[in-house]
């Protein structure tokens, strides 16, 4: 009992505690990771800059000025670089979310409330558009509905109608529109799944009961019940469809169509940084008032809507009778035409030599396997034998990995202090700012590391260029995911199993080693790899951030598609979707067996 | 199941155990543990006899398993002391905070809190390995302790796949390992059956027993610490209420609370004012009871258990007529519920007799059993004395 320990004072005993260490360490890492980023890009925009000797007289380098938010927002210039793209911005954004709703919502019911048949593998094959990169969906529409108008080569329709097709087809709000609403419905679909798989259908029975036709209680019963849901799904799709960058800047900029996104990435190529920087603050704005509307909106609701009270919750399936069969092949169609002919039309396009001649003899792996030729696509040899592409490859992977496994660990760190220190308020504070990155749009971040570690800063040397700030800008961005991820798995470890390591005299660190992260771990892997994907597909969050020595595939692919070079760039995107549905297929298989062993250990 | 549990069923079947442990005695002196605005622990004093099986009663939210995890040092009190055989752990004056590994002491939870990614062996072996045993010595340790608990066979499984009582076997073999000479144990019986229950309690009696550990045990169930305990202490609003060894417990109350917390069915807690002009003789309107005490206060509670209230058909001396309105048979011994004007008595007879509700039946009430409180504190008066005594 010598061991005794004597402490001065109970602040140093709250001082010394590794948790609080911990706590203390990883909120100066966030503050300085989320919260500086977008005071500087704030600063940023009311600064004069050296660029700005170029556009006004007046640049005093360092000085304060409104100079830059009175350019964008009431110039002669803010009609096309503002009101036009915002205008652009709501409206693609509200047409494509009413349709990935509606679509995403009936599907939910089909899957979720019906008998339909086939449920088992319709469901990942309806999951497949959100899976695979945004802008596979963009290159797949243009492959069919590209306009000659603009240059290049014809699309598909026109090979096949003869005429090209109208160029509002092409280019503009309605193609971006529904590619978008193909990206996202199923994000939407997993929203209002969500919510139908809640509905007691007792409820339903009741008022069958009473003598409600099927229509009327699906109007009077069970929409109303899922309302909320839908309007949150509404918001959140709405939320994610602005930010977007490569799919309306593929099918949008050839005919100088603007969203607020793609104009942050124009004004950069521009070389007018605080102009970009205002429309990224303009976008965050956006992103914050969709997040509070859902807040607002779900909060109010949910309590009166809540539907699962624990006890006699059954769910029954609605009977479709005749209508059994149609429906099924409908929504297997429907899911063939978005889910896996885009990837057909990719793979398909990415053999041809000469772009847009359809016919067998055109067929080449020239821009698989070919070696170097001047005569084809610049010089650029197939993309297995391209040192650029397998170092991109290369690059990805290390991306995906180091940040997956990273962000887990920090994001089961924190879940760790938020659930142990439920009701420090310092513990809110690290579980708030964690949350942060989740409002930004993706392009809006990369503005803000792009203007945080452009130049050296005190001891953190200009990261502009390097590996690490795109594994540090990918990291943060996971957070908010691995965050959740680690409060369920943390919250599932009951307290005694710790506090019995505890009284066993285990070190906080024994504990975490030993007891939280094997109990964790199962739901931290799996974590860790939808991470492993969701990095892999990125791409406006680096684009700004990338430079030749730290390309990825994403972005060279994207590279290849702004330069024209369409096979190559719809192989790589080909390669970067199979990568990521191969990992939703381990994910989707682990998930299953793990349920099978838990129903093992139960029986 | 059952036959698996048959088995193993008793720990102590064959000898005692081979452990012993060190003696320890427990000493608190003042401890206060406040949560925001509410007292949890209210400037508690005890002291706890080396080998002794104290168990902490009371209802929930009463303080006893905050006062069992400050003992532990998973809870730091506000004010007060603790000593463990004579060494300070605790102490707010000094601002000295021994941590929970370095009490030594061994604790089993409620939910027994095995580590379910560990076998049976390495959940018994990790408190030997932050100890840094040496591999021979631990690996002897281990194989005596899950001998002794008769864990053998089962060390290589997983908790899941142990029944409710060969976990709570688990827990007990992980506390012995490190050999701690205080145990404490948050109702550690509460998660299994009934009738498992009652083979754990005499179990874990004779475990104690066998060790001659210092054990603090905490439950809200009367049953287990009136059996298993030497003294109990219990608990209400973060005060102790009384601290007797069972029996005396059970037959002298020291207040109204303890009485009616005390006992199954529930005591008869009469509120009764001194009849005019008899100084032993007591009535609340519809009844009169004579305590064979002629100096308590003019208004007091008088304290009949349900087998202190003598039933008979015949009118008896000094006996009063009670309507019989509900007969409640139990097997070994029925509850028979009494009124009289407005008030209602349970009383407890041998299943041999034979009443019906509606029957007119006559009470006496065994004055020597009964206790007296006083109507205003509800603290115990003293004893009633012999009717037939001098006073």
């Amino acid at each position: 009992m010598d061991l005794a320990i004597q402490r001065d004072s109970p602040l140093m005993r709250l001082v010394l505690d590794p948790v609080n260490i911990l706590l203390m360490i990883l909120l100066g890492i966030l503050f300085y990771l989320v919260l500086w980023p977008f005071l500087e890009l704030v600063l940023h925009t009311i600064t004069w800059g050296e660029g700005d000797r170029r556009l006004s007289r007046d640049a005093v380098p360092g000085e304060y000025t409104w100079f830059h938010w009175l350019q964008v927002t009431a110039s002669p210039l803010s009609e096309r670089m503002l009101y036009a793209p915002l205008v652009n911005t709501l409206i693609t954004g509200v047409i494509s979310t009413v349709i990935a709703l509606i679509v995403g919502g009936g599907l939910a019911w089909c899957v979720i409330r019906s008998d339909m048949p086939g449920k088992g593998w319709l469901q990942p094959v309806l999951t497949l558009p959100y899976i695979v990169p945004s802008f596979a969906i963009a290159l797949a529409w243009e492959t069919v509905f590209r306009s000659p108008k603009v240059g290049g080569q014809p699309g598909l329709y026109e090979t096949v109608m003869g005429i090209p097709p109208p160029e509002w087809v092409s280019y503009g709000t309605f193609p971006i529109s529904i590619t978008l609403a193909m990206h996202y419905f199923p994000f939407a679909y997993l929203l209002v799944a969500g919510a139908l798989a809640t509905i007691d259908s007792q409820m339903e029975e009741g008022a069958l009961l009473s003598g409600a036709s099927r229509m009327m209680i699906l109007r009077r019963i069970t929409f109303p019940v899922v309302a909320p849901a839908f309007a949150a799904a509404f918001v959140l799709t709405f939320g994610k469809t602005i930010g977007q960058f490569a799919l309306p800047f593929l099918l949008g900029a050839p005919t100088q169509f603007h969203t607020i996104a793609t104009m942050v990435y124009a004004n950069l190529a521009l070389g007018l940084d605080s102009m970009a920087y205002v429309l990224a603050i303009l976008l965050i704005l956006m992103s914050l008032l969709a997040i509070w509307a859902s807040n607002k909106f779900v909060g109010k609701n949910a309590r009166r809507f809540e539907t699962i009270s624990g006890k006699g919750f059954r769910s029954r399936q609605v009977a479709l009778g005749g209508w059994r069969w149609p429906i099924f092949w409908s929504v297997a169609t429907f899911g063939f035409v978005v889910g896996i002919l885009p990837l057909i039309l990719l793979g398909y396009q990415s053999l041809m030599l000469i772009d847009g001649f359809f016919n067998l003899s055109n067929l080449t792996m020239h821009f698989w396997t070919g070696q170097s030729d001047p005569e084809i696509a610049m010089g650029e040899p197939g993309v297995l034998h391209n040192a650029n592409i397998l170092g991109a490859a290369w690059n990805t992977i290390e991306l995906a990995f180091f940040s997956a496994v990273i962000a887990s660990l920090i994001g089961l760190i924190i879940a760790y202090i938020v659930v142990r220190k439920e009701g420090n308020p310092l513990a809110k504070m690290l579980d708030q700012i964690a949350f942060i990155p989740f409002l930004f749009p993706s392009i809006a971040f990369g503005a803000m590391y792009l203007t945080m570690f452009a130049e050296p800063r005190g001891p953190i040397p200009a990261l502009y260029g390097t590996f690490t700030l795109l594994i540090l800008i990918s990291v943060v961005n996971r957070l908010p995911y691995s965050v959740k991820t680690g409060v369920t798995a943390v919250t599932q470890i009951g307290r005694e199993l710790e506090e019995a390591a505890e009284v066993a005299g285990a070190s906080w660190g024994r504990r975490f080693r030993k007891i939280i992260v094997p109990l964790a771990s199962s739901g931290v892997v799996t974590g860790m790899m939808v991470s492993f994907v969701g990095v892999m597909r990125e791409l406006s969050l680096i684009i700004l951030l990338i430079t030749p020595s730290t390309r990825v595939l994403m972005t060279v692919g994207f590279n290849y598609a702004e330069e024209g070079l369409t096979q190559l760039s719809n192989a790589l995107v080909l390669i970067v979707a199979m990568i990521t549905i191969a990992g939703e297929l381990i994910l989707w298989w682990a998930g299953k067996s793990r349920l099978v062993r838990l129903r093992e250990k139960q029986s | 199941m059952v036959g698996g549990e048959k088995q193993t069923r008793s720990i102590t079947r064959k000898a005692v155990l081979k452990v012993k442990l060190k003696m320890a005695s427990i000493e608190i002196e003042n401890l206060t543990k406040r949560y925001g605005a509410t007292t949890a622990l209210d400037n508690v004093s005890l002291k706890i006899e080396s080998g002794e099986f104290l168990v902490l009663l009371g209802p929930s939210g009463c303080g006893k398993t905050t006062l069992l995890r400050c003992l532990a040092g998973l809870e730091t009190p506000d004010e007060g002391e603790i000593y463990m055989d004579g060494e300070l752990v605790f102490s707010s004056k000094l601002n000295r905070i021994v941590p929970p590994g370095k009490r030594n002491l061994g604790m089993v939870f409620q939910s027994y809190a095995l580590w379910p990614h560990m076998t049976v062996r390495n959940n018994v072996k990790f408190g030997l390995d932050v100890l840094n045993l040496s591999e021979s010595d631990s690996k002897d340790r281990l194989d005596q302790v899950l001998k002794d608990l008769g864990m053998g066979d089962l060390q290589n499984r997983y908790p899941s796949e142990l029944s409710g009582g060969q976990q709570q076997r688990v827990a007990l073999a992980r506390l012995l390992a490190t050999k701690p000479p205080v145990f404490l144990m948050d109702e550690p019986l509460s998660n299994l059956d009934a009738r498992l229950r009652m083979d754990m309690r005499v179990e874990l009696k004779k475990f104690q027993a066998s060790t001659g550990s210092t054990t603090v045990y905490v439950t809200h169930d009367q049953t287990e610490a009136m059996t298993m305990s030497t003294r109990v202490v219990v608990m209400r609003d973060g005060l102790i209420q009384q601290v007797s060894p069972p029996s005396q417990l059970y037959k002298r109350p020291e207040n109204t609370f303890v009485a009616d917390f005390i006992g199954m069915p529930r005591i008869n807690l009469i509120k009764a004012n001194r009849s005019n002009g008899k100084n032993r003789l007591y009535s609340n309107g519809d009844i009169d009871i004579d305590i064979g005490w002629d100096e308590a206060p003019s208004s007091i509670v008088v304290g009949a258990r349900p087998e202190d209230l003598k039933i008979s058909k015949e009118k008896l001396k000094g006996s009063q007529a009670y309507e019989v309105s509900s007969v409640l048979p139990n097997g070994p011994e029925t509850i028979i519920q009494l009124t009289r004007g407005g008030t209602i008595l349970l009383a407890r007879i041998g299943h041999e007799i034979d009443l019906h509700e509606g029957e007119k039946v006559t009470v006496q009430f065994d004055q020597k059993a009964l206790n007296v409180y006083d109507a205003k504190s509800g603290a115990l008066l003293g004893p009633p004395i012999d009717t037939n005594g001098t006073n």
